[in-house]
């Protein structure tokens, strides 16, 4: 490619992204590499960007979850608030887990590093990633402030023109159960900005740039363009959908969505919905937009990148106070429990007015049981298991088996599980008759018993929704069956925290997708191909 | 009897046949057209051929080496036997529920593989062992026979057998296979505990049902085409290319056909290694475009870098995570949807793409005039001056400029560029999406691109090498002869090689070495009986040993070459040096403080094999003989085509050193170096390539 030909016609623009992509890439396979974190290696629970000198995105790694939409360039944009660009060195690398400046819950670590070229700032690499440990309560839903929920880090300079605060390493260390791991997940992080910043700098040099201006307009305004091209093609209209989660001991929590489509625009607004809880279900307003936006894109333009541009069409907005949008010092460790409902809500508003582009709802949030206890060797453990239900239906097919929607986290292999913890698993199995009965029908969720064989008690606590509210169907379809938590065989409230004893059984079963259309048309080889594989035992939902 | 070679390489088109002779180190190659319904046919039919052209005799053939992508394609087109699976009760449905990860994160109509035992043919026994693999539960082998009985009814002929923690302890898979072999001498057996030892249930289930499902196939299949050449009165041992680059035996072949799933790109990557070694070059990119995707693999210290699993059959190809994972040793590759037959389109966004679709064989590029009217990366080379439109294939083929022209309308008219602007576009695109997925590649494993020498085959690797090298800074582009049939020839390069794992999860400052030492030996014990049934030459035998390593906490391991041994409780220093070099290397700083355990021992055990290796012998003229005309060529500018000597690839002579730019064209494929460079001719025919400084 020739110098100083910069015109951004629709070759340059293309290379110039695809290296830009192929940068934050690099960093994010580095940061999976070495990263200690579970959830950052085998899930993706980590974020990867490069922004333009107003922390608005040019890029994302193709990797990163849903649950990042637009945090990770919000949070850029708050770091400038703090240290505006006259307080800026290169070498500086900026901090925070604040829930509402960061991601929602503490775990998450926001780091970003201002870029110079020639002394002047034109941007900034920043990454996210899921600490192995951030101290405080082991997660469940039961801290009632945030203060519980572990240590909390102020927008403030993790590295000032490359020297460390050792101040916050220390207070950093004292504070978490896996101190070395929680730090070398952060010098992860540090290594990721570090090679974006070397990537970004070469291709600017190559291409003779002084500034990204003009380069982040076109992506961001390309990128806009086309999200409002999606829009467009969506009836104008006021669409609502509201839906009951389980809540918290027996407080179900009511969630409503007003979803206006203008023109090519999208507004969100949650009215309506339960006020905020003190238990650690409550959304911050980056999550609620990150997962609001997602069910959004799966609707509209599900291959559309991730940057700033493709979201200034959407806007998301709830009452504050709200379980949405909660003030300070609400707690928000599970914020999944709620959050991944919301784009359930996107497709009830769009349903009816664009079928062929939602599903059934799916038996997510996804479940998990959290252990802690003392090893043999008199050594203190903690470990959290992940179980998924089925995913809902579409007009095109049944909804797939056990899969992590709309988050995507990995199950622990049982012969892992038994290993790193003082458990026996006696089955985990498919639940026949679970997936909503439809034309097509919902996917199944799972069954799974295990069993203390520690010396000494464990404490227990699970992620587990959908134990009172099933995955609903839609268009004639019918709801999956609802999930359920026993201990010892007693049907058991999911959202405290329990102690077992050597010998208690714990039995998990995860709720089915919802199904699409009528049963009674499903296509009869279907339906005897579940009868003949024990996916359905019983036939008479489908007559 | 003289020492000759004959390697048969089936592909999804063409079996290739090769035979060489190192006396004369000359080799011969015949391509014969695949025969899908008979693949042993277009063997004989091809080595027939070769053997009628009077040149060599079959007495004088002293070893068969095969690579075969017959068992890929029996998995992707769900060809195999009728496979049965037998598990621990509780637990059939691992193999359907995976590890319940989205391989697509945005698309609510994603479709997940659909597991290779439906689950009625999947039965649960009661049996159980626990992570140290004690006895809990005792195997009801009465409650196994039913269900094995209720199998055979229902036409299974393969079982898998696959019990929780079994690599921890065999004992209930090797009891539960002795019956039903004992009752059902015919039907074929696989345990988990032979194909995969290794901790992680689905992914273990996974490989050794990919391993029952191929494995009558293979059996027939492999039995037939040994009698057939047989019949050829070609008596020299028989090998296989393994997906690890190592040869093994018939036998070995026949009972884990699982290791055979990446023959034939394993013997595309030993190619690689020989010409890049053969060039004085160790650190190699090998770099194979062909004609719908590209294959990107990394040669380090002279050999094919290894991974210890992989995806078969991927339902979305090139969607990582779409596919059935399969634990065994194999080359490490990465396939882009990226080859000459890549189609360009406009995105929503105005964006120039290219592939991954692909025009294919049929109907091809719009310049094949074959009925194509879609714009494709060929297309564009030709209007470039990358591909001479009266030498295609040798001249052996029609091409139509004009076609190429009209194909690039309609982007013409969407992006508001001229013809050769639209052309280079596609061009540049498509070399930065290779150039994309080498530089995250080479990062994953820590390195760096510019310690690496391109070298280039497949028809279109050479056209596009030198603009991708350019992209990377690489400094060096090495180009063998016949670089699109260069794969064969890996198949006669490979020593005889065996690689085994067994697990041991244990921290290292806990470690039982004596035990730990007992399972190197045995691995080692197993690989080396396997060896002995091959022609290896066991007296320059090759032990490694290997381990899985990560700190306490992580959740994957580092692969780690430890000494030869034996270890003892003195050895853990070594072992944490052996362990944090490499940790440093790909991440580039260790984590003191934090405890490291193994969790799996591996061993390669490899020995070169008799009438292995190559020497490439060959003369030219040189000089104005080589110079065949010249043509105009973009080298970035659209604007601007910089006249380009053209060059007979068969006439180089070595030595010889031709400044760029220059083409070299050959039958098979046409090398293209832009201005600055300076290239010059090996002994062999390689062209060595210096790109200019300063990089793309």
């Amino acid at each position: 490619m020739a110098k100083n030909q910069l015109s951004f016609d629709s070759v340059t623009l293309e290379i110039i992204w695809t290296r830009l992509i192929s940068a934050v890439d690099e960093a994010a396979a580095a940061l999976i590499r070495t990263s200690f974190s579970t959830l950052v290696r085998e899930s993706h629970d980590f974020s990867c960007i490069l922004t333009d000198a107003h922390g608005r995105s040019l890029v994302q790694a193709t990797k990163s979850i849903p649950s990042f939409i637009g945090t990770l360039p919000a949070t850029v944009k708050h770091f400038l608030r703090e240290f505006p660009p006259e307080t800026l060195f290169p070498g500086d690398v900026l901090i925070t887990n604040d829930i509402h400046q960061g991601t929602g819950h503490l775990p998450d670590i926001s780091v970003a590093k201002p870029i110079f070229v020639r002394d002047r700032l034109v941007g900034f690499a920043a990454s996210t990633a899921h600490a192995p440990d951030i101290g405080g309560k082991i997660r469940s839903p039961e801290p009632r402030e945030v203060f519980e929920e572990g240590f909390q880090i102020p927008i403030m300079k993790f590295h000032e023109r490359g020297v460390t605060d050792a101040s916050l390493e220390r207070l950093l260390r004292k504070n978490v159960r896996t101190p070395d791991q929680t730090m070398g997940d952060l010098w992860a992080q540090v290594v990721a900005l570090d090679l974006m910043e070397q990537r970004l700098m070469a291709l600017m040099e190559h291409y003779g740039l002084d500034e990204l201006g003009a380069l982040a307009a076109e992506i961001q305004g390309r990128s806009e363009r086309a999200m409002r091209a999606a829009i467009t093609e969506l009836p104008d209209g006021v669409y609502q959908s509201e839906l009951m989660t389980d809540g918290v001991s027996e407080t179900p929590i009511h969630l409503a969505m007003t979803l206006t489509v203008d023109g090519d625009a999208i507004d969100v607004d949650y009215a309506g919905s339960h006020p905020q809880v003190d238990r650690a279900i409550n959304v911050a307003m980056c999550y609620t937009y990150a997962l609001t936006a997602y069910g959004v894109k799966c609707c509209t333009s599900p291959n559309l990148p991730n940057n700033e541009g493709a979201f200034v069409p959407i806007t998301v907005r709830g009452p504050e106070g709200c379980i949405v949008n909660p003030v300070f010092p609400a707690p928000g460790g599970s914020r999944m429990l709620i959050g991944h409902y919301l784009p359930v809500l996107v497709f009830g508003c769009l349903g009816d007015v664009v079928p062929e582009r939602v599903m059934a709802a799916s038996g997510s949030p996804m479940w998990g049981m959290n252990q802690s206890g003392v090893d043999g060797a008199g050594k203190p453990y903690a470990n959290m298991f992940f179980f998924n239900g089925g995913m809902g239906a579409t007009h095109r097919g049944d909804g797939p088996t056990c899969l992590s929607w709309p988050g995507n986290v990995s199950s622990t292999p049982v012969e892992l599980s038994e290993r790193i913890a003082p458990l026996r698993f006696h089955y985990k199995r498919l639940r026949p008759d679970s997936g909503g009965p439809g034309k097509y029908r919902g996917g199944l969720g799972q069954e799974i018993s295990l069993e203390s064989r520690s010396a000494s008690p464990i404490a227990v606590s699970f992620l587990a929704e959908r134990s009172v509210y099933p995955a609903f169907g839609i268009k004639g379809g019918q709801a999956g069956t609802t999930g359920a938590l026993a201990i010892n065989g007693q049907p058991t409230d999911p959202k405290r925290q329990y102690v077992l004893d050597h010998g208690d059984t714990v039995s998990l079963t995860t709720p089915g997708g919802g199904g699409h259309g009528n049963p009674a048309e499903r296509d009869r080889d279907s339906l005897q191909s579940d009868l003949d594989e024990g996916y359905v035992t019983d036939p008479k939902a489908y007559d | 009897m003289a020492d000759l070679s004959l390697g048969i390489d089936i592909g999804g088109t063409f079996t290739d046949i090769v035979i060489y002779d190192p006396g004369a180190g000359r080799h011969h190659i015949w391509k014969e057209p695949t025969t899908p319904g008979d693949p042993a046919e277009g063997v004989i039919a091809g080595t027939k051929r070769l053997l009628a052209t009077g040149t060599v005799a079959a007495k004088d053939i002293a070893r068969v080496v095969h690579a075969t992508t017959l068992f890929t394609n029996a998995l992707i087109e769900r060809k195999g036997a009728r496979t049965g699976l037998i598990t621990t009760a509780g637990f059939r449905d691992v193999l359907e529920i995976g590890r319940e990860r989205k391989f697509e994160l945005y698309d609510i109509f994603i479709e997940m593989p659909e597991p290779l035992v439906p689950r009625s043919l999947r039965r649960e026994v009661a049996e159980r062992l626990d992570q140290n693999g004690a006895l809990e539960v005792p195997l009801d082998e009465t409650a196994l026979m039913d269900e094995v009985e209720d199998l055979v009814e229902r036409g299974v002929v393969s079982i898998a057998i696959v019990f929780l923690h079994s690599y921890a302890n065999p004992a209930h898979e090797h009891a539960a296979a002795r019956a039903v072999a004992a009752r059902y001498p015919d039907v074929s057996l696989t345990t988990s505990a032979e194909v995969a030892p290794e901790i992680r249930e689905f992914e273990r289930t996974s490989t050794t049902v990919v391993n029952a499902f191929v494995k009558p196939l293979a059996e027939t299949y492999l039995d037939s085409l040994v009698e057939r050449i047989q019949g050829l009165e070609i008596d020299g041992p028989f090998s296989l290319m393994l997906s690890n680059g190592g040869l093994t035996h018939l036998d070995e072949a026949k009972r884990r056909p699982v290791q055979l799933l990446e023959s034939g790109p394993a013997a595309g990557a030993l190619a690689g290694a020989f010409f890049g070694s053969a060039s004085g070059e160790t650190e190699v990119l090998a770099f194979d475009m062909g004609g719908t995707t590209a294959k990107i693999s990394l040669i380090d210290g002279g050999e094919p870098s290894i991974a210890y699993s992989f995806e078969a059959a991927r339902t979305k190809r090139f969607a990582e995570g779409s596919g059935l994972p399969i634990m065994i040793s194999t080359i490490e590759l990465i396939e882009v949807g990226a080859g000459g037959g890549s189609i360009a389109r406009v995105d929503e966004l105005g964006l120039l793409k290219v592939g991954p679709e692909s025009s294919g064989a049929e109907p091809g590029p719009a310049c094949y005039a074959k009925g194509g009217d879609a714009p494709t990366v060929t297309d564009a080379d030709l209007l470039l001056g990358y591909l001479n439109a009266d030498y295609f294939l040798g001249g052996a083929m029609a091409i139509d400029r004009t076609a190429a022209e009209a194909a690039m309308g309609p982007l013409m008219a969407t992006t508001g560029l001229d013809l050769t602007e639209v052309a280079w576009g596609i061009h540049d695109v498509v070399n930065e999406t290779m150039a994309a997925a080498a530089r995250v590649q080479i990062t994953q494993r820590g390195k760096d691109p510019r310690d690496y020498a391109m070298l280039a085959t497949g028809g279109a690797g050479p056209v596009h090498a030198y603009n991708v090298a350019r992209k990377l800074n690489l400094r060096t582009l090495v180009c063998p002869p016949a670089a699109g049939v260069g794969s064969v020839i890996g198949l006669l390069m490979a020593p005889a090689r065996i690689d085994r794992v067994g697990s041991m999860v244990s921290r290292l400052d806990g470690l039982d070495w004596d035990a730990f030492e007992a399972l190197y030996k045995a691995l080692e014990d197993d690989a080396r009986a396997v060896l002995k049934g091959t022609a290896a030459e066991l007296d320059r035998l090759q032990v490694r040993r290997l381990a899985d390593m990560r700190y306490v906490g992580q959740d994957s391991e580092v692969v780690v070459g430890l000494g030869p041994g034996p270890f003892t409780r003195a050895s853990n220093e070594t072992l944490v040096e052996a362990f944090e070099e490499i940790y440093r290397q790909l991440f580039t700083r260790t984590r003191p403080g934090v405890p490291i355990q193994v969790v799996n021992l591996r061993v390669s055990l490899s020995a070169p094999v008799k009438g292995g290796g190559m020497e490439m012998a060959r003369s030219a003229d040189g000089g104005e003989a080589a110079l065949k005309g010249r043509r105009a060529i973009c080298f970035g500018d659209p604007h601007r085509f910089v006249d380009t000597a053209v060059y007979d690839r068969y006439e180089v002579a070595p030595g010889e050193v031709i400044e760029g730019p220059a083409v070299f064209e050959e039958k098979e494929s046409t090398l293209i170096v832009g201005p600055g460079a300076r290239c010059r001719v090996q002994a062999d025919s390689t062209l060595i390539v210096t790109l200019p400084a300063d990089g793309d």
